[in-house]
């Protein structure tokens, strides 16, 4: 460490010098000239990547105490949801017959969409089965919606 | 009759044509072909049309609004007065002492009283004024929620700054040859075209070699505007059809904590590492701080606005202004947009490069498209980058992916003008 420290202020110095010849050609003709642009251009490139990696360092620290926290919210905020939904849900299940798949015990999800459907429809219908959307897979109408949205960018 | 000949030869000596040489002509020439990009063509109009007006007003002889010889130290040098220390010492008025040191510093008195309208409006640029403010307005444009929702585009914002100082290199090969002699000074400004932002061209070259300040605008813009001429075929030349197919999973949500906390950590980080790079670096995230915090959205509305309007004015008309004949037309300006291309497709493939390694690295999970953007030019790399992604593979975004990389590109080419000025200025 000390080393790279002094080989660093030799090399500020000598690049102070070279300053001082002032001309190109004067600065070109020293001995020095192509150990102080190496040294420029390698300081120049390795300061920049070690600010940034401190940056990322932090940033991925910070996002990951902020996902923790998040969790534990979200954790919290589940369970009052689902306390909450007991009490809301029981008027909308009656339309649902039959609710398969993974989100079958997720009654807050299954009053909002048969909500939604009642609200749309306004007529007596049957959810049989809520699954997620593949995401991977856009329709056509979700790929004009994204870059009608994007094309300012 | 007498008077009237006399008046009329007196007008006649005092016109513009008694005063005109070649190169005032050649020069005005030039304006109309930047007046040709920035209408017709549309390059970079906002600040190519004010460039072009600044440089056609300067070589039009006699109109006294640019005064070059204002901003030479060798012909408006400072002379800082001495004071004797006893004077002063014991509260008595000090003793002006008869001898003069001569500093290399300019004589700001006589600008001011010799001074034209550019001339004015020029001092904003040598007291580095307005690259900074513009700055603000962009940080209070910019989201660097992408950025912070992936760390990891750092790195490719970092990988295209290698531009810079391959160029900074590549200039000093060129002084060997004896083609070219640029100066260590010279050589850093021109390899700073390679980290594809206007203002810290400006800011850096201000400062490191003044008289090169108009003919490194104008390339600076001119590629800013090309970039989606430039990096195309380098994009395609370095990847293979399934790595531009890649798509990349969802950014996370970034909370608005984070947001906050981001524009102050950055701030301190860099200001404590490079200090030098504080006036660009900090003012830019005082403008994403004043629009993060959105208890500011006045001042948010103003600096992204009206003061960045005006600063863009002033900065336009006096970077042209600074483009006078004895400076611009020498072989050097050939070799400086020579050298700023090299500069600009060094950066992309840089970027590209790294984007490449993190793709293998990452396990296929990242498009290596995304690593062009991090050149810094917000928003049109990242454009190119959804462009090109999107010719492979119709459906897929990229965008916000590589806004990532685009805005971390423009920290990292602020950090790369402190680094240099603090070596060398």
């Amino acid at each position: 460490m000390n080393n790279a420290l002094v080989l660093l202020s030799e090399g500020a110095s000598v690049i102070d010098r070279l300053q001082g010849l002032g001309d190109a050609k004067k600065q070109l003709a020293d001995p020095d000239y192509w150990s102080s642009v190496g040294i420029i251009a390698l300081t120049g490139i390795l300061v920049v990547f070690l600010i940034l990696a401190i940056l990322i360092f932090m940033f991925w620290l910070l996002g990951a105490i902020f996902k923790a926290v998040d969790r534990s919210k979200n954790a919290k905020a589940e369970e009052n949801a689902r306390q909450n939904a007991e009490a809301v849900a029981k008027p909308a299940v009656e339309s649902v017959s039959a609710v398969e798949e993974d989100y079958s015990n997720d009654e807050e999800l299954v009053a909002v969409i048969s909500a939604a459907i009642a609200a749309y429809t306004e007529q007596s219908f049957t959810v049989k089965s809520i699954r997620k959307h593949n995401p991977r897979t856009r329709s056509a109408w979700s790929t004009a919606g994204i870059s009608e949205n994007t094309r300012p960018f | 009759m007498e008077i009237f000949t006399d008046t009329l030869t007196g007008l006649i000596d005092t016109s513009g044509l008694m005063g005109m040489g070649w190169q005032n002509a050649v020069m005005i020439l030039l304006s109309f072909v930047l007046f040709y990009l920035a209408i017709v063509k549309q390059y970079e109009p906002l600040l190519m049309l004010p460039i072009a007006f600044g440089m056609l007003l300067t070589n039009l002889p006699l109109t006294g609004l640019y005064h070059p010889e204002l901003w030479d130290p060798a012909t408006n040098p400072y002379f800082a007065p001495q004071y004797l220390d006893s004077g002063l010492v014991d509260g008595s008025t000090p003793i002006f002492m008869s001898v003069f040191t001569q500093e290399t510093s300019l004589d700001y008195g006589r600008v001011l009283h010799d001074g034209g309208l550019l001339d004015m409006l020029y001092l904003g640029v040598k007291l580095q004024i307005y690259p900074p403010l513009i700055f603000l307005g962009i940080g209070a444009m910019t989201d660097f929620g992408p950025l912070i929702a992936n760390p990891k585009s750092f790195l490719l914002g970092a990988a295209a700054q290698g531009g810079i100082f391959f160029t900074f290199f590549g200039a000093c090969l060129l002084n060997m040859t004896g083609i070219a002699d640029f100066t260590l000074k010279e050589a850093a400004s021109i390899a700073i075209i390679g980290g594809a932002d206007g203002p810290t061209a400006i800011y850096l070259t201000s400062k490191l070699a003044p008289q090169l300040l108009g003919s490194i605008a104008v390339a600076a813009y001119s590629y800013m505007a090309l970039v989606p001429v430039i990096q195309p075929p380098i994009m395609r030349l370095l990847t293979t059809k399934n790595e531009r197919a890649v798509r990349m999973g969802q950014l996370r949500e970034v909370s608005k904590l984070e947001k906050v906390v981001f524009p102050i950590a950055v701030t301190v980080i860099v200001s404590l590492i490079v200090p030098s790079a504080a006036p660009l670096v900090g003012i830019l995230m005082f403008g994403n701080l004043m629009k993060e915090s959105g208890v500011c959205d006045r001042l948010v509305k103003t600096a992204t606005n009206e003061l960045m309007n005006i600063i863009t004015i002033f900065l336009g008309i006096t970077v042209g202004a600074t483009a006078v004949a004895e400076n611009f037309l020498s072989w050097k300006t050939i070799f400086i947009i020579v050298l700023g291309l090299v500069a600009f497709c060094i950066g992309t493939a840089c970027g590209v490069l790294l984007g490449k390694l993190m793709y293998l690295i990452s396990g296929k999970k990242i498009n290596p498209l995304i690593g062009s953007a991090g050149v810094s030019a917000v928003p049109m790399a990242a454009r190119v980058s959804q462009k090109e992604g999107q010719k492979t593979d119709p459906s897929n975004f990229l965008l916000m992916h590589a806004m990532g990389p685009n805005v971390a590109g423009v920290i990292g080419s602020a950090v790369a003008a402190g680094v240099l000025l603090s070596i060398l200025g």
